[in-house]
């Protein structure tokens, strides 16, 4: 059992112990919503995390939970649990931006699905968190509206495209998030500000509702201090939903109790693999001995290890950034000036309407948005398909086949998350490419649709975050979340 | 080896994508897009012949479902959402000439 946390202290709350004193009665929803919303205006200005704060709503909603408890009536483990939303996520009746220009002044219409389930949840929506725009990027830079900085460094990135929803997280402004993953966008800010961030198996979530990105790729996933968190976070948005065709339920029916209870004897029979190719050249030193204290511990629970090969990895980064801006391409035409949100002032020379999409799409979108989407309408166009976008789909489905290969040996893949820990602000802004590699091993999983955790791997006093990596076979997130929960036991001794 | 994106390419897909680029952000972009070309090629490398492209993100093929009447399909949700409006009529910019 979990010792009680002192509940005076947001340092030490996580959703699980939240749940616990809220039952007690150590404190109610709304003192402790109303907390985090003193700690955000102290904190908040420094480190930038959320575009949107949705204080009178948060409120109204703790307070029904609040309620709710009094008659004793039955509640879930988010009741009450305040949340960060990456604000690429509808929720009805709130402005939803993406970070963009052409969506400043959009309001969602409709609840994205894994709103509409975590609000039948009665989860508190503090609001929502800052991102690249429509999540293209790896640092948070990208953003129309304002940077995010690394709450462990702020003179460093949170990583990205959810960076706003990991450095919340990481610096105690909200219990939990959700953030969105088409290539590393959990993970990778997860492992720079040294928290928890789950990239579901492709439609596990619904996706409905999530301003599109490339839609063969965008995951939706939870941040969370702990592993338990994101299994309790995760198990509360998982499922088919009918308003995304891509969604299902796991083969053997649905999501069971193992999620957020494993069973450890089970656990250790699992086998994890881990992949050289993952280890090689361009991983930092200080990443590599992180992780493989991690592994230590993991292989110390009596869990075994063994080699595995993912041959086709190297190739996964120029797959992607072909797939995925062939993808956009397409799903950001709907971006028009017309319909959504409009451009304020056009300016001059605007007489048709083809002057207002080239002048609402020069002004509206920023510098990597443009360069997606030009990239993407290139490998598309005819002379250049089968060059670049068939050639990147036959390398996608060797890439998926290294895993279906991996796993007919093994349970889980063990990795670091990424080659360096967080970068420095402006770093990587000149350079797009070097942006793109430091999403090496985080897309592979993305490009085969499997499932990824990553966790905080054991580092120096002082040191930058560092993350290692679980990716599990499809619909098994029980055997990534499992081993993370034994880890997790062993390394914070509860 | 040449680059196959070129200054009247680029223009030319600025065009297709609807995108007004000012001289700068031209510039910017074609070196920008001439480097990440070049580091694609790197998968010309890889023999693929005979591989079945994976053209999704899900193994699940298409099925038709039958033709009722469904609920909660936020029918609405388009023309809610619209900037402007008034009563059931969505208000657009001129435009034309």
């Amino acid at each position: 059992m979990n010792a009680p946390a002192p509940m005076t202290s947001l340092h030490e709350l996580t959703i699980k112990t939240f749940h616990e004193g809220l039952l007690a009665k150590k404190f109610s929803a709304l003192e402790i919503t109303q907390a985090f919303f003193r700690r955000i205006r102290e904190q908040d200005r420094t480190i930038g995390a959320y575009l949107a704060l949705h204080e009178e709503q948060a409120a109204m909603d703790a307070e029904r939970v609040d309620v709710a408890l009094a008659k004793d009536e039955p509640l879930g483990m988010l009741a009450g649990a305040p949340l960060a939303i990456k604000d690429l996520l509808l929720m009805k009746g709130e402005r939803t931006t993406a970070g963009s220009k052409i969506l400043e002044h959009y309001t969602a219409s409709y609840d994205a699905g894994v709103i509409a389930r975590l609000k039948a949840e009665q989860a508190i929506f503090l609001g929502k968190t800052n991102l690249d725009e429509f999540a293209m990027g790896s640092s948070t830079e990208n953003s129309a509206f304002q940077i995010t900085r690394n709450p462990h460094d702020p003179e460093r990135v949170p990583g990205g495209s959810s960076g706003g929803s990991a450095a919340a997280v990481a610096a105690h402004l909200a219990l939990g998030a959700l953030g969105t993953d088409t290539g590393g966008s959990i993970r990778e800010p997860a492992a720079f500000c040294g928290v928890v961030g789950l990239k579901p198996t492709y439609g596990a979530v619904s996706r409905s509702g999530l301003i599109a990105l490339a839609s063969s790729l965008d995951q939706i996933g939870p941040f969370a201090a702990t592993v338990e968190d994101a299994a309790i976070l995760f198990r509360a948005i998982a499922g088919k939903d009918p308003l995304d065709a891509t969604s299902a339920d796991p083969p053997d029916g649905g999501y069971g109790d193992e999620l957020v209870h494993p069973d450890f004897e089970r656990v250790r029979k699992l086998v994890v693999g881990v992949p050289e190719e993952y280890f090689g050249a361009g991983v930092e030193e200080d990443v590599l001995r992180s992780v493989e204290q991690a592994r230590k511990t993991i292989e110390s629970l009596k869990i075994s290890f063994k080699k595995v090969s993912l041959p086709h990895t190297k190739y996964a980064v120029a797959a992607y950034y072909i797939i995925l801006p062939a993808e956009v391409s397409a799903n950001l035409a709907r971006f028009d000036g017309i319909r959504y949100s409009r451009i304020p002032d056009l300016g001059p020379h605007v007489k048709n309407l083809r002057d207002i999409y080239v002048r609402s799409r020069g002004k509206g979108f920023g510098a990597e948005a443009k360069r997606r989407i030009i990239l993407g309408t290139f490998v598309l166009s005819s002379g250049y398909y089968d060059a670049y976008y068939a050639k990147a789909q036959q390398v996608r489905a060797l890439i998926r086949n290294d895993f279906v290969e991996a796993f007919k040996e093994v349970d889980v893949i063990f990795a670091p998350v990424t080659p360096t820990p967080a970068f420095k602000i402006g770093e990587k802004t000149a350079d797009p490419l070097a942006m793109y590699l430091s999403d090496i091993f985080t897309i592979p999983a993305n490009l085969a649709g499997v499932p990824a955790v990553a966790i905080p791997a054991p580092t120096p006093e002082g040191a930058l975050p560092v993350g290692f990596q679980l990716i599990g076979k499809p619909f098994r997130e029980a055997d990534i979340l499992g081993i993370g929960q034994y880890y997790e036991r062993i390394v914070r001794g509860s | 080896m040449a680059s196959p994106i070129n200054k009247k390419t680029l223009e030319h897909l600025a065009q297709l994508a609807r995108i007004e680029l000012d001289p700068r952000e031209e510039e910017r972009l074609l070196h920008d897009l001439q480097k990440i070309l070049d580091y694609f090629g790197e998968l010309q490398a890889l023999d693929t012949a005979g591989v079945v492209p994976l053209t999704g993100g899900t193994l699940l093929r298409n099925v038709f479902r039958d033709d009722d009447e469904r609920r909660n399909t936020n029918r609405g949700a388009g023309t809610d959402a619209f900037p402007e409006s008034r009563g059931r009529l969505l208000k657009v910019p001129p435009v034309f000439e």
